[in-house]
């Protein structure tokens, strides 16, 4: 028994270079709430996707975000009693476990005058600003205005335009959307400087813009190894590292150093062949935010040889494209993001997939990617990750006989997620793709 | 369960009738109603006005008015403990938090959606337990460590029972982390009230001396309970028909909105599904 | 036309009971209909192009069966509705459909819309979320595109003479709304909150002209009729995401209320903005469009590039209009409601609530499901609430 254990390795072949990586991040973190602390001004922000948090921080604002910290209250455990805050103070419970718990925080500290005790990894302390991004979840622009009841702060919204697949493929549409972009960031930037009575120092923001674009570049790249089998490099990699690229904390100089030591060790493992996982039987897409407490389970399916090659869209960096004749790092900026959200549309149009973004990148990666099926895994509170999932899964099943399983969770309630019943349907999910794998073979598919 | 309750002209209760459950709204209303003027020994002509109150409300065709069950608990509630401020309401199929000032309703939360938080929650489990209603709460006061069910759904806390049972657990821990589980729910919900004191809990659970333990520890508060918790509705509705007749004499205005058969007023007499 | 065509009040019923009614009509007589959802699509345009508008809205009787398949359970239930509609074939009389970001859900349905239904024309018509300057021309700029793709599925182009016409038809019939809600402003008042909706759906289901005679006659009707609703001790304001049945209405009306006023986009929402009169139309059109209607899923600010925050005057400058209303409508109590899983709407409520307390007036939220059927409980909460104000 206990030989057989030593014997045992761990299912998942982690990447080396994703410990440094991480603990950059959680440097990144604590240094961030010490400066808040110490005073230095602070904004609230949320996933804007760089394009905004590039612009505060070349005004050397600190940036927290709450849904960040919705993670971290629930990996701690405490989470509920600000949800319950939040219910009392009379939100409907339905809504977004991130959001909740928020308001529940910043009712809390409204009440204390100070940052709650109870609060984990020093809280966030109390901002100068609201910022706010219409990407994809706008409800969030709700949010943080609902704020208003606790925090004295100002609520600003960047503007990001949702063209449909084949209306973004008309004749100016790309341009007038990047164009508004630009003005709405220079606004922005206006307003920064009389709220911070500080100037926009430009060369920063230059500098800053390109160091996100080059770490964007170079995940995306190692991304795309993952296309080789065995696949080098698991989601579990992917997740620990995205942070990154996401939320710009800290030094981006150091980010971009450690996602090259990354790449190199992924170059290296394509190149002598060595897969994430041991026996790769299924290559796997994983639909949105894992279930972060119950992340073993990819240990377990691990063991059934399911390698997760390829994961959720909207974490992903944007498909790479010449950014070196734009010369204003706004535009720049507004560019990267504007690709990052379209990127896809253009081959969805080829193919008539309507949901340029969520939904088509799974389509368009279980062919390239060569997966035999996909774990997705809806948030009960979160409707932006859950919307498109029963399409994807018709649509994966039914253009490539790729089959899919939904296993429900919460980004917060984590008792919603069943373990032992998503490893029910995993094996469900194996005769499955024994199946289409075969059916795929006689239709004449690559994979 | 149907209720019935009549009141003097000064206040006092001449029947109180606690009738069966059942679907048919109509015909409980008036089996309790017979009921309760024989046990007063009036006949209905002496009703000077009815009110009926609760779900089954619409279905009392004898009635003169229907007022909801909060404003009526809130009534009821009042005469009991005049210095109550918050009142939590456990029944079968709801709970409910109120709100008093100067003896009226200010606010009200409900929760109608699910079972878990209400007296439902507990007849279903019995049967799992193996236990009666009435045992509940002398069954919890014999727990030394009880259980966390942290489900709130409550098929699936029925399942955490049943694992807690085959785990050997005993008997009081699993129906004190019941009471407890409904006692954090019906907490969390009257929150939105911001509870101040006196709390008065009311309704069938409240006879089960767990759910009342359970709630004050849940609420960090004291609570009072009424004699008979089950009547506060149907008592309160009763005041309220006093209340009204009272007005509409002085005003000189009719007391029955519509038309009934026979009146003279000497009594008043409530009505609740 | 048969003799015993209905007129004014009834016909509103009519049509709300049976809304494909004239739509089908009209395709028989060789014209197009084309459904648009939420209130961001043009109608201007499409009317400018021969083209009658019809509004996707859901069906609270039905219940969702085929929806289920393509959205999960967990997203606004009158999208799902609407949908469920769709898949029914109970809109397979358009000629093509236009929607629009109204929010996140309301943007996915529409690709999900198209995916499913695949209608001869789709046009997805994205829609800022803020009101600053770039943002109307942005959205200037998406209309303009939204018309050429019209174009050359028409193969017609735009007349702009057609399209001033149409502004002002349809800035006659917001007049007329206007006129028509005004009648409630009286104790009692001269329509239910139920004949409201009735007569707001029968405006989404036919064409603009239709429309504006019906809304004529009803007025005259209201004016001169003696069966009106009732005087009753509630005036009440109702609030929130979008009520487009009967039923939620009906039963607050039954527990002794009128409602009188509504802040809902099949309602006053829906049609008091007017269209300025701009030398190029799209400029009005953008404005009003983006800027004017006023529903919660825009971002307001009580001033553009704020510094400073004062909460109450951040109220004012979103829901002030609510409390002008509540004057001029003499309301005595506003009842706050949205359906379940919208986070536009529910975000917004407690910060509403504080503002009508602010204002000392009364007002209840309650949630509901976008079914009929569980209307039940939400009747004594409604009740109590009434009792409650006294
Ligand atoms: S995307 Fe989901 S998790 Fe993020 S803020 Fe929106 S609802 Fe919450
Ligand atoms: S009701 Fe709410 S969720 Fe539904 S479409 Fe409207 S704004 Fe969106």
């Amino acid at each position: 028994m206990s030989d057989e254990k030593k014997k045992k390795k761990k299912a998942i072949n982690r990447l080396k270079t994703m410990y440094p990586l991480r603990a950059n991040i959680d440097k990144g973190y604590e240094r961030s709430v010490e400066a808040t602390k110490a005073g230095k001004p602070t904004a609230w922000s949320m996933v804007n996707w760089w394009e905004a948090d590039p612009i505060l921080k070349a005004m050397d604002i600190e940036i927290v975000y709450p849904e960040n910290y919705g993670a971290v209250c629930a990996a701690f455990g405490k989470a509920q009693a600000f949800l319950d805050r939040s219910d009392a103070e009379g939100f409907p419970t339905h809504m977004c476990g991130y959001a909740r718990n928020c308001i529940g925080y910043a009712a809390k500290m409204k009440e204390l005058g100070e940052i709650p005790s109870e609060a984990p990894m020093g809280g966030m302390p109390k901002p100068m600003l609201l910022l706010c991004s219409g990407a994809l979840c706008d409800a969030r622009i709700k949010w943080f205005q609902a704020l208003g009841r606790y925090l004295d702060a100002p609520v600003w919204t960047v503007e990001m335009p949702h063209p449909g697949v084949e209306e973004s493929q008309m004749p100016g549409v790309r341009e007038k959307a990047i164009d508004f972009m630009v003005k709405e960031l220079r606004e922005f930037v206006v307003f920064l400087e009389r709220l911070t009575g500080r100037k926009m120092d430009w060369n920063k923001l230059d500098e800053i813009a390109n160091d996100l674009i080059a770490i964007n570049k170079i995940w995306y790249d190692l991304n795309e190894m993952r296309k080789v089998r065995p696949c080098p490099m698991h989601s579990r990699d992917f997740w620990t590292c995205m942070n990154a690229s996401l939320f710009p904390a800290g030094d981006p100089k150091e980010a971009l150093r450690l996602y090259q030591d990354m790449y190199d060790e992924v170059k290296q493992r394509v190149d002598d062949k060595i897969g994430a996982v041991a026996n790769e039987k299924y290559r796997m897409i994983f639909g949105e935010l894992p279930p972060w407490h119950a992340l073993k389970i990819f240990d377990e399916l691990a063991e059934r040889g399911w390698n997760f090659v390829i994961e959720s869209w909207a974490y992903q960096a944007p498909k790479p494209m010449d950014y070196s004749k734009i010369s204003d790092p706004i535009e720049r900026i507004a560019t990267q993001t504007y690709q990052w959200l379209t990127g896809y549309f253009e081959d969805a149009l080829k193919e008539k997939e309507y949901m340029g973004y969520f939904a088509y990148p799974y389509i368009e990666w279980a062919r390239t990617f060569q997966c035999d099926g996909a774990l997705f895994h809806p948030l009960i509170t979160c409707r932006t990750a859950t919307n498109h999932l029963i399409l994807a899964q018709d649509r994966l099943l039914s253009k490539w006989n790729v089959p899919a399983m939904i296993a429900e969770g919460d980004i917060v309630d984590l008792n919603l997620f069943d373990y032992a019943d998503t490893m029910r349907k995993a094996e469900v999910l194996e005769e499955m793709m024994d199946h289409h794998k075969k059916v795929r073979q006689e239709r004449g598919l690559e994979w | 369960m149907t209720k019935a309750v009549i009141i003097n002209g000064d206040g006092k209760t001449c029947s109180s009738i606690i009738g069966p459950t059942g679907p048919e709204h109509r015909r409980l209303a008036n089996k309790v109603m017979e009921d309760a003027l024989r046990q007063a020994n009036l006949s209905f002509e002496e009703i000077s006005c009815v009110i009926a109150t609760g779900y089954g409300r619409i279905n009392v065709p004898f009635a003169d008015r229907q007022i909801t069950e909060l404003t009526c608990h809130a009534k009821g509630v009042a005469s009991f403990f005049p210095t109550a401020r918050t009142a939590i309401d456990i029944g079968g199929q709801d709970a409910k938090g109120l709100k008093i000032k100067n003896g009226k309703l200010v606010d009200f939360v409900m929760n109608d959606r699910c079972a878990a938080g209400t007296g439902r929650f507990l007849e279903i489990l019995v049967d799992t337990l193996g236990l009666k209603i009435e045992e509940l709460g002398n069954t919890s006061l014999k727990s030394t460590k009880k259980v966390q069910i942290s489900n709130t759904c409550t098929v699936f806390a029925q399942m955490e029972v049943m694992t807690h049972l085959s785990q050997g657990t005993p008997l009081p821990d699993i129906v004190a982390g019941l009471h407890d589980a409904i006692a954090t729910r019906v907490v969390r919900m009257a929150k939105k009230l911001k509870i101040e004191p006196d709390v008065v809990f009311t309704g069938g659970v409240a006879k089960n001396i767990g759910m009342v333990n359970a709630l004050k520890d849940n609420l960090g508060l004291e609570v009072l309970v009424p004699d008979e918790p089950l009547l506060t509705g149907a008592l309160g509705a009763a005041i309220l028909g006093k209340e009204l007749t009272l007005k509409a004499l002085a005003e000189g205005k009719p007391i029955h909105e519509k038309e009934r058969r026979l009146e003279e007023a000497t009594f008043f007499q409530a009505e609740s599904n | 036309m048969t003799a015993e065509e209905k007129k004014g009040i009834a016909r509103a019923k009519e049509i709300y009971q049976d809304r494909a009614l004239r739509a089908k009509e009209l395709k028989a007589e060789g014209k197009q209909v084309m459904g648009y959802f939420c209130l961001y699509p043009v109608l201007e345009v499409l009317t400018a192009f021969d083209i009658a508008p019809f509004r996707i809205l859901g069906d609270m009787k039905e219940p969702i069966t085929k929806a289920d398949a393509c959205l999960p359970t967990v997203v606004c239930p009158f999208v799902r509705s609407a949908f469920d509609l769709g898949l029914k074939g109970r809109y397979d009389f358009f000629d093509g459909v236009v929607m629009c970001h109204s929010c996140d859900i309301g943007e996915k349905a529409s690709h999900i819309w198209r995916i499913y239904l695949d209608p001869s024309y789709y046009h997805f018509l994205d829609t800022p979320h803020t009101v600053h300057k770039a943002a109307q021309e942005q959205f200037k700029g998406q209309l303009e595109d939204f018309i050429k793709t019209l174009e050359s599925f028409t193969g017609k182009e735009l007349s702009t003479d057609k399209l001033k016409e149409a502004v002002e038809i349809y800035n006659r019939q917001r007049a007329l709304v206007r006129e028509l809600y005004d009648l409630n402003k009286s104790d009692p008042p001269l329509v239910s909150g139920t004949e409201i909706i009735e007569i707001m759906v029968a405006l989404m289901s036919i064409p603009v002209d239709e429309g504006n005679d019906l809304l004529k006659q009803v007025i005259t009707e209201a004016k001169e009729r003696s069966d009106g609703p009732q005087k009753k001790p509630y005036r009440l304001l109702v609030w929130g995401s979008v009520i487009d049945n009967t039923a939620l209405i009906e039963m607050i009306e039954s527990v002794g209320a009128n409602v009188v006023m509504d802040d809902t986009c099949v309602g006053s929402r829906a049609y008091f903005p007017v269209v300025e009169t701009t030398d190029d139309p799209l400029d009005g059109l953008a404005y009003r469009y983006l800027v004017e209607l006023k529903c919660p899923r825009t971002f307001w600010e009580a001033e553009y590039g704020e510094t400073k925050k004062d909460y109450i005057k951040d109220l004012d400058s979103r829901f002030g209009y609510v409390k002008d209303y509540i004057k001029e409508w003499d309301v005595n109590g506003v009842i706050l409601q949205s359906v379940r899983y919208c986070d536009i709407h529910g975000y917004e409520v407690p910060g509403i609530g504080d503002y009508l307390n602010h204002n000392s007036l009364p007002n209840i939220y309650i949630e509901h499901d976008y079914s009929e059927g569980a209307l039940a409980p939400l009747r004594t909460r409604v009740q109590a609430f009434l009792e409650l104000i006294g």
